[in-house]
């Protein structure tokens, strides 16, 4: 298994831990988190809430409150960012990196027409001038899917619909030709026939463009289809990860199976009763020790509550799961990634 | 404002609507005046309910579902609203009736919202909230203690749990629970669900539609299931009626609108559904849907300008309800599948 | 399907008391400490051993202020203690304000929260009488009304109670509007509430904050209202002591004994100060406590 250079990466995190102090102790909102992301690649970040997915963006991106303590690695386009200070690493992720945040509402400035906002990165990462700006602006515009472009440049952003605001967000995010498109729950305030528009947009906007892309959702069917590799996170820890149709087909961490378990399906008949997942999420304040899932997980062992179970990879070294007792029943399948854990390549 | 002119008079679909069910809303027609123009919410709306049978009402913003749910409560703000038609529970007509005797029936029509935190008075504690409709209605202490108790234990959750406790010291699902146990408490026939699950995770989703399905069989109660999720539609109702800017576009059994979809929009609803299993690479479409505004709809057939089949019959005629051979009822000159 | 208990740390919300003392803030501290030495001093004036009676001219002319009681403030022209009438004349102008502002209050409630709940041509009076008397000075307009009515000191409460209602009122209103939509609302209204209940159960609760919030700089403002027209000569007619009369009658010795003026300026500006930062503070800590609860 040969591992890509950072070089060849469009973004590389090792294990990133992240953590609070509060006035009852310190918090630990991130756990030794590792991912890679190639280039024109889409990965899929899924979690419920509270499981860190927003915290994981803004922690690479710099944007996680004040007083938040980072350790770990993150470099992008083969930049490392830990060792940058607050001010270059703003300059070097505005221009790299694209971001559409989940409330089209609220992430457009009301009282500055549309075509300004979009102007604004452009001019001040890439240095256009005006008249070259505003030609990118309405080019955007138009790739995007607004209609009559050249007017709309104008326009203000309640003169548009929640879908349309979505897309001039997008709009904004590609102005400085970014490598890396974020979209952080882009789409959950859409109505389902608005989304399907918008993640279609952003599906074409990344092939033509080859950009990589990650899409960070609470709903595991918008990644279905639309992502070559998917992260599944869970009170802070990677529990799952790998190509999307392998996970979806064979999940193996008890987490994610349950996941797609408790999902009503269009396809199954009414009135299916939901399998639902007993207890609750995970208290950051207090976890427990080992495996995060654990309290609620219905094949957990005692060393599951003890013990934080190690990253699993299967055959390929593609999917990779931190589960004493995955979900699959073929052993020859996977072998652990960890040789120093004793635990080995059982079950 | 105006009264609203029946350009389709649905005559067959009004005669296979039954005179005794426990819900009929007939013709339905709301209109708000807002900043001087009138919007129509919801258009000649009419469909049938039957004691502990769910109903799931689908559509997008704009499509009025939430505006008729209201509506059957009479919860909808007095001033510069309009409403024709009427809303028949249990034979009583609910629009007409004074305000006292409103409130005698209030006990027998319940509602669950969205974000349940927002329905709850932040300044109450829980077991008030639970015990508010029984206070209303002027049930003692003693008997009202025992009732809030056994709503709270219908939905799992222990009076100690919540004993002196506050909303805002409980999670999402926690609270839709015990908004659950305030409209079980007074014992109602009907629940109007008004997106109960839109703002929950998937695991505590899957908790509270659970839950539902457990109380509508053991009180045999109606459900009205407004959502715009059809996988949650899909799940819990037992007929389906899909809403466009106000109007009715499909009704009929959950399975036949599933497998037998009749409107282009259903279609479009069903295909634009996530769905969280391994598939092939989608193939995007790069057109932008056209949404039209809701103060001007489309003249005909009000989904004509999104319609890959409309066509010059659809600008001028509006569609009537018709049968489908599957039995649901479409309003559409050319549905699928005909 | 079990339900634990809430998660502990992210839920947990400290009980938050209703009279919490300030803290960590010296002015807040000290403010609140000044308004409870004042109420105190001035209701139990009576009681006071030693204090001389504010009218009776008990020493030299004009004394600058020393270490005695009567004398901490100075005396004035007539020599009478300063400190006696700047806590006697307190007293009556702190009665005033505080009845006034109690008339203001519950009237202009009532009427903001029947404005804001019925709307229609309720709410368009309400807003005519709030507009009209917001455009009205008023000074002017207590002038207007003790002319007619004279200015004994039930009269200056009615009148100063005018003045305050149409502010409450808005506030009341623009509250009730507010809420109306609310989703708690309309469940009680689900619920068979009556009209009446859900006014006082549901909205009236939610209202009392802020109208709390705006109680002390209201009548900060009223203090000072009460204060110019004393000043001016209209108040409470003398030889009752008023702190505006009070200043007035120094402002003719200010070039030879500046001190004399020390007394009732002193008692006016740390009243009113007093008064809008305790205001602030509870506004500040409705906000907080809102945020909170909205999570």
């Amino acid at each position: 298994m040969t591992t890509p250079t950072s070089i060849e990466l469009v973004l590389d995190c090792n294990s990133l831990s992240a953590q609070f102090r509060t006035a009852s102790g310190p918090i630990q909102v991130l756990h030794d988190i590792s991912l890679t992301l190639k280039p024109c690649t889409a990965l899929g970040i899924v979690g419920e809430s509270g499981a860190g997915k927003s915290m994981l963006i803004k922690t690479i991106m710099g944007l996680g409150p004040a007083g938040m303590q980072v350790s770990g690695h993150i470099s992008l386009a083969g930049t490392d960012l830990s060792s940058m200070n607050e001010r270059r690493r703003r300059q070097f992720l505005g221009a790299k990196v694209g971001m559409v945040f989940q409330n089209p509402m609220t992430s457009l400035n009301p009282f500055v027409r549309i075509g300004r906002q979009i102007e604004e990165a452009s001019r001040y990462y890439l240095k256009l001038g005006k008249a070259d700006a505003k030609a990118l602006a309405v080019d955007l515009l138009g790739s995007v899917g607004i209609p009559d472009a050249t007017d709309c440049y104008d326009h203000f952003p309640h003169q548009f619909s929640g879908g349309m605001k979505q897309r001039i967000m997008i709009a904004t995010a590609l102005a400085c030709q970014p490598e890396l498109l974020i979209a952080d729950e882009a789409t959950t305030a859409l109505d389902v026939t608005v989304q399907k528009g918008i993640l279609d947009l952003l599906q074409i906007l990344q092939s033509k463009r080859r950009m990589s892309m990650i899409l960070v959702t609470h709903n595991l069917g918008i990644v279905a289809g639309r992502t070559d590799e998917i992260l599944v996170l869970y009170g802070g820890h990677v529990v799952e990860h790998g190509p999307t149709d392998v996970v979806f087909a064979n999940p193996r961490h008890r987490y994610t199976e349950a996941l797609l378990g408790a999902m009503p399906r269009i396809d199954q008949p009414a009135h299916t009763t939901l399998r639902t997942i007993p207890g609750r999420p995970p208290d950051p304040a207090n976890p427990a020790p080992g495996c995060p899932f654990a309290p609620r997980c219905p094949a957990a062992e005692g060393r599951c509550h003890s013990s934080m179970p190690p990253m699993t990879v299967s055959g390929d070294g593609a999917h990779r799961f931190a589960c004493y007792v995955p979900v699959s029943t073929h052993p020859s399948d996977f072998r652990p990634m960890a040789p120093a854990v004793a635990t080995g390549a059982e079950q | 404002m105006s009264e609203p002119t029946n350009t389709a008079p649905n005559a067959e679909f009004e005669a296979s609507l039954q005179d005794d069910a426990l819900v009929q809303v007939r013709r339905l027609s709301i209109s708000y005046q807002r900043n001087g123009k009138e919007f129509r919410a919801v258009d000649n709306v009419s469909f049938d309910l039957a004691a502990g049978e769910t109903l799931g009402l689908v559509g997008e913003s704009g499509s009025g579902k939430t505006t008729i749910g209201r509506a059957i409560l009479r919860l909808l703000p007095v001033a510069d609203t309009s409403m024709w038609g009427s809303v028949i529970y249990d034979g009583i007509d609910v629009a007409a009736l004074s305000k006292p005797a409103l409130r005698g029936i209030r006990r027998r029509l319940q509602m669950i919202f969205q974000d349940p935190v927002s329905s709850f008075n932040p300044r109450r504690k829980v077991p008030d909230i639970v015990g508010e409709g029984l206070e209303i209605q002027g049930i003692g202490k003693a008997e009202r203690t025992e009732l809030i108790n056994a709503a709270l234990d219908d939905v799992g959750m222990s009076r100690s749990l919540v004993e002196g406790r506050r909303p805002h010291q409980f999670s999402g699902g926690q609270c839709q629970r015990i908004a659950i146990a305030r409209a079980l408490a007074v014992g109602p026939e009907l629940i109007v669900c008004d997106e109960p699950v839109a703002s929950l995770d998937v695991s505590v989703q899957a908790h509270i539609i659970n839950l539902l399905q457990d109380i509508r069989e053991t009180r045999n109660l109606a459900l009205i299931f407004i959502s715009h999720d059809l996988a949650v539609v899909r799940n819990v109702s037992d007929k389906v009626a899909v809403l466009y800017m106000g109007k009715l576009v499909e009704i009929g059994p959950n399975d036949a609108l599933n497998q037998h979809p009749a409107h282009p929009y259903t279609r479009i609803l069903l295909d634009a559904v996530p769905v969280a299993q391994a598939r092939q690479k989608i193939v995007p479409s790069a057109d932008a849907a056209q949404i039209p505004s809701r103060m001007m709809p489309p003249s005909g057939c009000r989904f004509r300008s999104r319609c890959p089949k409309a066509q010059q019959h659809c600008v001028d005629v509006e569609p009537e309800l018709r049968a489908t051979p599957h039995g649901q009822f479409v309003a559409c000159h050319f549905p699928n599948n005909q | 399907m079990t339900a634990a208990a809430p998660d502990a740390a992210i839920r947990a919300r400290p009980k938050t008391a209703r009279l919490r003392l300030p803290r960590g803030q010296f002015f807040e501290w000290f403010a609140c400490l000044f308004l409870i030495v004042l109420l105190i001093s001035t209701m139990l004036v009576d009681f006071i051993p030693g204090l001389v009676r504010p009218n009776f001219p008990y020493g030299d002319f004009s004394q600058p202020p020393e270490w005695s009681l009567n004398g901490l403030l100075g005396t004035d022209a007539l020599g009478r203690s300063i400190l006696s009438r700047v806590l006697h004349g307190g007293r009556t102008s702190l009665a005033i304000v505080a009845v006034a502002t109690a008339l203001s209050l519950s009237l202009g409630m009532i009427l903001g929260m029947l404005a804001g709940f019925y709307r229609g041509a309720l709410e368009r009076v309400v807003d005519l009488y709030t507009n009209t008397m917001s455009a009205l000075p008023p000074v002017l307009v207590l002038l207007a009304l003790i002319s007619v009515a004279g200015n004994s000191v039930p009269t200056m409460m009615l009148a100063l109670g005018i003045l305050d209602i149409g502010t409450y009122a808005r506030i009341a209103k623009g509250g009730v509007i507010a809420q109306n939509d609310r989703d708690y609302v309309m469940a009680a209204r689900a619920m068979g509430a009556s009209d009446r209940r859900l006014l006082m159960r549901e909205i009236l609760p939610n209202l009392i904050p802020t109208l709390t919030a705006i109680v002390p700089p209201l009548m900060a403002g009223l203090m000072i209202t009460e204060g110019s027209l004393s000043f001016l000569g209209y108040g409470i007619p003398s030889p009752a002591p008023s702190w505006g009369g009070m200043i007035a009658s120094s402002t003719d010795l200010l070039d030879r004994f500046p001190i004399l003026i020390l007394g009732p300026i002193l008692a006016i500006v740390l009243t009113v100060y007093c008064l809008n930062t305790v205001g602030d503070s509870l506004a500040k800590r409705i906000n907080d406590r809102g945020r909170e609860i909205a999570g």
